[in-house]
């Protein structure tokens, strides 16, 4: 189940909301109806691999027990080994016999799994979990209020990548089972603000990226420009308007997640992007993998050395393809410049700086949404000028594709943008979601926008598509 | 860096709720509204055959329509197809057939899109006949395939489930649709005509200069490119969407028509080396089929007088309301029956045709 979705927005969230809060008085059962809300909300989408999560949370829960009992190396690496194992057979295998038969010239089986989803979140989560409970910094008593923490849907499907510190204790709040009319609020506002985010601006965006994608070798500089720079928005109001939502949902329950996004494209150097773009995953990365190679401690080439390791497996966890590693490796690569520019204590123009992280990150993203290897160096040679004078113009390209903007349906054509335009100005220019959401009070003002944006996003959940080639 | 939210400013409790609940009673009344305006006008029929308003089949919706008309219009005869039996009225069909018949066809259908509107169907009436006009694209890929170009299927309009119209109900498209139908508004591009809902051949020229308009006799496949064709997974498409539905409905009678293509299809099939699996597929279904009473194949691909002419039609595929009607009274009638007794002279006479056929001299004439 999705969040942007009829089932979701109208009868799984209030429902699971009115049977939680009245089970409040009985807090283990409240908490049980989460748990088992949270285990519906991931069936929906597959029945089968119900089993599956609730193996992995089933194993976990029992090496960690065992770790509580002793610290043991072998057994914390086998926890870890069997995490990633699994996350190996269903998201690298196929990738990994690809690579091998293209080396080797054979022609493997391939597994083709399908991925079941969130597997990378709910994996990491519990890695950490381990890692903490080994470390003596976590320890859980409790199955009910561990599967409660790995399930809990709001997290489940893409994140944030929780720790067991942050969560448990909220959990295990008895106040926390009765409705708070600040959180019940607030909530709403924010579940409203990423709905916004992701059906009414990152939708508006997806038509332009796909037709740029899709026709890349054709396209004059300028029109490949805003095909990536439309992915760029696209990638961005979808990642954090779908946290928005998650956040905003946890929050009704009681239950605070961390941020994951900060406004990252305001970034004047990519470390500090990666301070503000998925925020907790660059938490697990520094904790889990940076640190524990070395970090920063053992000189300056061992240090680049282990940003760029962190950042090429980083890249790979995002997707199994060479495109994500390029992507990582790139990114890797930029964080090592910026850390020995800055050790020249010469400073850029802060206007310079901005484009030069937000120029870089968008060209990185090609590699990102580029179908592959070959795919993204075309976007490239587009965006470098090279499809010459024959090449798709401006004009030409963006009046091609009129037809497939996402403007809603009665609306002048000229409205098509409309939607971009405001979230470019939402991206440079107002406030982040956190800070309403911190400022945030129950105004008319508020409850008018709130009480219009709902109904006009649910609007937008389905489209009456029409079928494509109509001339007969 | 503070990773966690801190709480947000305190409001007052009494005037939060209130707040709350004001918000979520204004949303949910704004969606019920809208639900129960869409609902009225129902512009896709989902409910109830239009007659508060003139019906409006929309040029590029037909999976958005159909269901809803196989589902609510009464009729006798069932017309199921791709586009080429677009241009079949109702009134022909009744006319031919008996009783009253109704045109479900759809462009690129495929065998799956096919099986879910014969269950829409079935689940509301008892045809007491559905022609079924089958094409071999339309089985190849996965049985659940679809085609590229279709868009998304709104599969919950094909169950009869009121409980997941959502998508109906509460969509900004179908509202804008809802409007135009209630304020008169004719700006986009549908049909009135409830006996020729899909019709599109007056805007289309049937003569053979149309056919080899653009035509590569060298790669005839090249004006239409069609993919290879997989034998085993047509059988699978077709054991899997259309014969539990024969099978379902014995007080039924179905036709199932192989539909006259012109004889530059069959050349195209012999270039791409498809023409065994074409013809096994037709013999595979003859055989699946022939312990069905009920059940009818009616072969009308290797009618020379047809498929040779092609003043009959506008493409290798699509041809005239004439041909289309002369299928019909094919179907309804004993004409071109696949026996036992004529399968092997079928097939053997399809063979001969489609390798007797010379795409350059057609070109070339």
């Amino acid at each position: 189940m999705l969040f942007n979705s009829y089932d979701y927005l109208l009868w799984f969230l209030p429902a699971t909301l009115l049977v939680f809060f009245a089970l409040g008085a009985r807090p283990r059962l409240a908490q049980a109806s989460l748990t088992l809300a949270s285990l519906v909300f991931y069936g929906w989408w597959d029945l089968r691999y119900l089993p599956l999560i609730l193996g992995s949370i089933a194993v976990n829960f029992a090496i960690a027990r065992a770790l509580q009992r002793r610290a043991s190396r072998p057994l914390l690496a086998t926890g870890i080994a069997l995490n990633l194992g699994l996350l190996g057979i269903f998201k690298y295998a196929d990738f990994f016999l690809a690579n091998v038969a293209r080396l080797t010239g054979s022609s493997p089986q391939l597994l083709q799994l399908v991925l079941p989803l969130g597997i990378s979140f709910f994996t990491f989560t519990q890695i950490a979990y381990l890692v903490d409970v080994h470390r003596r910094r976590a320890q859980e008593p409790a199955f009910g209020n561990y599967a409660l923490f790995v399930t809990f849907f709001p997290h489940l499907l893409a994140g944030p990548i929780l720790h067991h510190s942050e969560m448990m204790p909220q959990f295990a709040l008895r106040s926390n089972k009765r409705p708070q009319t600040a959180n019940l609020t607030s909530g709403l506002f924010l579940l409203a603000i990423g709905l916004v985010k992701k059906v009414l601006i990152a939708d508006t965006f997806a038509p332009i990226a796909d037709a740029g994608f899709g026709a890349a070798a054709t396209l004059s500089a300028p029109a490949a420009w805003i095909a990536v720079l439309a992915y760029t928005m696209q990638i961005y109001f979808d990642f954090s308007g779908y946290t928005d939502m998650a956040l905003g949902a946890a929050r009704m329950f009681n239950i605070r997640m961390p941020i994951n996004f900060d406004s990252p494209y305001r970034s004047t150097d990519i470390r500090e992007f990666w301070h503000r773009w998925h925020i907790t995953l660059s938490r697990f990365l520094r904790e889990y993998l940076y640190i524990p190679l070395g970090g920063n401690r053992h000189g300056e080439a061992r240090t680049a050395a282990n940003l760029l390791a962190t950042f090429l497996l980083g890249g790979l966890w995002h997707g199994a393809a060479w495109t994500f590693v390029v992507w990582g490796a790139l990114h890797g690569l930029a964080l090592v410049v910026v850390r020995l520019w800055s050790r020249r204590g010469m400073p850029l123009p802060r206007p310079l700086a901005w484009a030069l992280t937000f120029v870089f990150v968008a060209v990185a993203w090609v590699f990102f949404r580029a179908a592959s290897f070959g795919d993204a160096m075309t976007m490239l040679r587009a965006l470098a000028g090279a499809n010459g004078a024959a090449s798709t113009s401006v004009a030409a390209w963006l009046g091609g594709i009129a037809g497939s903007l996402s403007a809603a349906e009665g609306f002048p054509r000229a409205l098509a943008l409309a939607p971009a335009v405001a979230g470019l100005l939402v991206v440079f220019m107002r406030e982040n979601s956190n800070a309403m959401v911190e400022s945030f009070r129950p105004t008319l003002r508020n409850g008018v926008l709130v009480a219009l944006a709902l109904p006009a996003c649910v609007l937008q959940l389905a489209r009456v598509t029409p079928f494509l080639y109509f001339n007969f | 860096m503070n990773d966690t939210a801190p709480s947000p400013l305190p409001a007052p409790a009494p005037a939060a709720r209130r707040w709350f609940a004001a918000v979520l009673a204004a949303a949910v009344a704004t969606l019920i509204a809208i639900g129960a305006f869409n609902a009225w006008v129902d512009p896709f029929q989902q409910y109830r055959i239009a007659g508060r308003h003139p019906p409006r089949y929309y040029a590029s919706l037909h999976r958005f329509v159909v269901p809803g008309i196989v589902r609510n219009a009464t009729y006798d005869t069932l017309l199921t197809g791709s586009s080429i039996v677009e241009n079949t009225r109702n009134s022909t069909i009744g006319g031919i057939c008996g009783g009253v018949g109704l045109n479900a066809a759809m462009p690129a259908l495929t065998a799956y899109e096919q099986g879910l509107v014969l269950r829409a169907a079935f689940a509301t009436h008892a045809p007491k006949r559905v022609i079924a006009v089958v094409d071999f694209t339309g089985f190849n890929g996965a049985p659940d395939a679809r085609h590229p170009l279709a868009g998304p299927l709104p599969a919950y309009l094909y169950d009869g489930n009121p409980l997941n119209d959502a998508p109906y109900l509460l969509s900004w498209s179908v509202l804008v649709k809802s409007w135009r139908i209630v304020t008169g508004d004719t700006s986009e591009r549908f049909r009135s005509d409830a006996d020729a809902p899909w019709w599109w051949a007056d805007g289309k020229r049937f003569a053979r200069t149309e056919v080899v308009r653009g035509l590569d006799p060298r790669d005839l496949n090249r004006q239409f490119p069609q993919a290879p064709l997989d034998l085993e997974q047509m059988k699978q498409s077709f054991d899997r969407n259309i014969l539990p539905v024969l099978a379902a409905h014995p007080g039924t009678e179905f036709d199932i028509v192989w539909p006259p293509y012109s004889i530059v299809v069959w050349g195209d099939y012999v270039q791409r080396g498809q023409l065994d699996v074409t013809l096994a597929f037709k013999r595979f279904v003859f055989e699946a089929t022939r312990n069905l009473p009920n059940v009818r194949i009616v072969d009308l691909q290797p009618v020379a007088a047809i498929t040779h002419d092609l003043d009959n039609y506008t493409d290798l595929y699509h041809f005239s309301p004439s041909v289309n009607e002369w299928l019909i009274r094919a179907a309804c009638s004993d004409a071109h029956r696949v026996r036992s007794d004529n399968l092997d002279a079928l097939d053997r006479q399809m063979r001969d045709q489609a390798r007797a056929f010379d795409p350059a001299g057609l070109v070339a004439r």
